[in-house]
């Protein structure tokens, strides 16, 4: 067994070994830290294929801000979890569901697979090759009917490209949800933020932006 | 050179992964909480650095090993940080240290 | 956090780092791992650190409220401008190349400023809104 898989084999209990404590724990102190612990691995599993922006991502939100929003949500309620009933429909259904999904991913490529579609599409080239400068470019290009043909970019790291150039509009996307998040929590706890008990303001409808705090 | 240059680096690489190893072992055998972040607060520092040191002689390009250096001096500073954080935060909470002449507790909670 | 000397001490001496950090990935997001998401997040931990360490108030009065409410939309609205900026121009919506020469660098950045402004509002402004819910408790 080569130290690659050994990795692989250790990472990947690790992982599990997580899941199953956070799910069995009724501690929810322990379960916010093992969420911690959780992401933090989940960021290493992706560094180790090769991944380092989404392992950064992962690594940042996961194991730091995260954490600190399941603590201070701790803060407000129960520190403990109320036992649940075990019911065996729900096991049934989660047994399925998963069962499924690990079905669906027999049929997905192997890791590095030169035939996948990842390999063999022709916008694979053109979007590797758009971190070239546009001399080597020209030269490198097959003349063709490519769409792309002679698309320049020249920055070198491609997940950068593919994220804010090529693929511009999802990441337009992403951010309008990541505003939304933000929006839905001032919706939800800014009632408490400008809250002040002043009886002359009883019937007025509480407005929820105030504009600049104190 | 360069196979001197990757030994040198083992010899730190498996020392740091002996004193990491060694404070996991602590954290899980030592009976009580202010024993166990003694364990894994001083191990963990030390194991990490000298993986670092390791890594540092190992690396392909100066660059490397500048960013290695500015990554160590920042473990070193919030390491410990952080367990006198939590051991801070057990004291003021109330957590009683087990001392010598106490009775040896028979089962510590979950989170003791 | 009065007597916390060590904590106080250790803060004071990382957070113009991690700052600093976070403006080293937004910037070197296109030579290497990094980019808007990350800085954002690695910006708005430092705050939170100095929110956590040195009191809420303290922490609103260097970044205010309002400032990082108004934040959330404005890094959007940069996103959204760029985009509108190349429509005026005469090309697609968010076709970079109506930019200008090199207009794929400058757009690229912009966006990326736009989307680190946003990301790093909303974890700012998630973290006020919890520390004012803990607060009025």
């Amino acid at each position: 067994m080569s130290g690659e898989q050994l990795i692989d084999i250790v990472l990947l209990t690790l992982l599990a070994s997580t899941a199953i404590a956070i799910a069995r724990l009724r501690n929810l102190l322990a379960t916010a830290m093992l969420t911690g612990i959780f992401s933090l691995l989940g960021a290493c599993w992706m560094l180790f294929l090769d991944a380092p922006d989404v392992a950064f991502t992962e690594a940042a939100v996961g194991a730091g801000m995260s954490t600190i929003l399941i603590l201070a949500t701790l803060c407000v309620v129960n520190a403990e979890e109320k036992p649940s009933r075990e019911s065996p429909i729900a096991l049934v259904a989660v047994l399925l569901t998963g069962g499924v999904l690990v079905y669906g991913t027999l049929d997905m490529p192997s890791y590095g697979d030169p035939d996948a579609p990842a390999t063999t599409s022709p916008i694979t080239r053109i979007y590797l090759d758009s971190a070239n400068a546009p001399s080597e470019q020209e030269e490198g290009h097959a003349a063709g009917s490519n769409p792309g043909d002679g698309f320049v970019v020249g920055i070198p790291n491609t997940v950068t490209t593919v994220l804010a150039s090529f693929r511009g509009y999802d990441t337009m996307g992403e951010t309008a949800v990541i505003f939304t998040a933000g929006l839905g929590v001032l919706m939800v706890l800014a009632g408490a933020r400008h809250r002040r008990p002043d009886p002359s303001m009883e019937i007025e409808p509480e407005p929820v932006d105030e504009g600049p705090g104190k | 050179m360069d196979a001197v240059r990757e030994l040198l680096g083992w010899l730190w690489i498996v020392p740091g992964a002996t004193f990491c190893v060694i404070g996991g072992i602590g954290l899980l055998r030592f009976p009580e909480f202010y024993s166990r972040m003694h364990a894994a607060g001083v191990t963990d520092t030390l194991g990490a650095a000298l993986v670092l040191i390791g890594l540092m002689f190992q690396s392909p390009d100066w660059t490397v090993a500048v960013k290695l250096a500015l990554i160590l001096f920042f473990l070193y500073v919030t390491s410990p940080t952080a367990a006198h954080a939590l051991i801070h935060a057990a004291h003021t909470t109330g957590h009683e240290p087990l001392l010598a002449d106490d009775p040896a507790p028979a089962h510590e909670g979950d989170i003791p | 956090m009065k007597n916390h000397v060590i904590l106080r001490f250790v803060t004071k001496l990382l957070i113009p780092h991690i700052l600093l950090y976070a403006f080293y990935v937004q910037w070197h997001g296109d030579f290497g791992p990094g980019g808007g998401f990350q800085a954002g997040v690695i910006f708005a931990a430092a705050i939170v650190l100095y929110g956590l360490i040195f009191g809420l108030q303290a922490a609103e009065r260097a970044i205010r409220p309002g400032l990082v409410q108004s934040g959330v939309a404005l890094g959007l609205l940069l996103y959204i401008g760029v985009g509108i900026a190349s429509l005026l121009l005469g090309g697609e919506f968010l076709d970079y190349d109506a930019l200008g020469h090199d207009g794929q660098h400058h757009g690229i950045l912009l966006v990326e400023t736009g989307v680190f402004i946003t990301v790093a509002s909303v974890m700012i402004t998630v973290f006020y809104s919890f520390a004012e819910l803990i607060r009025r408790q």
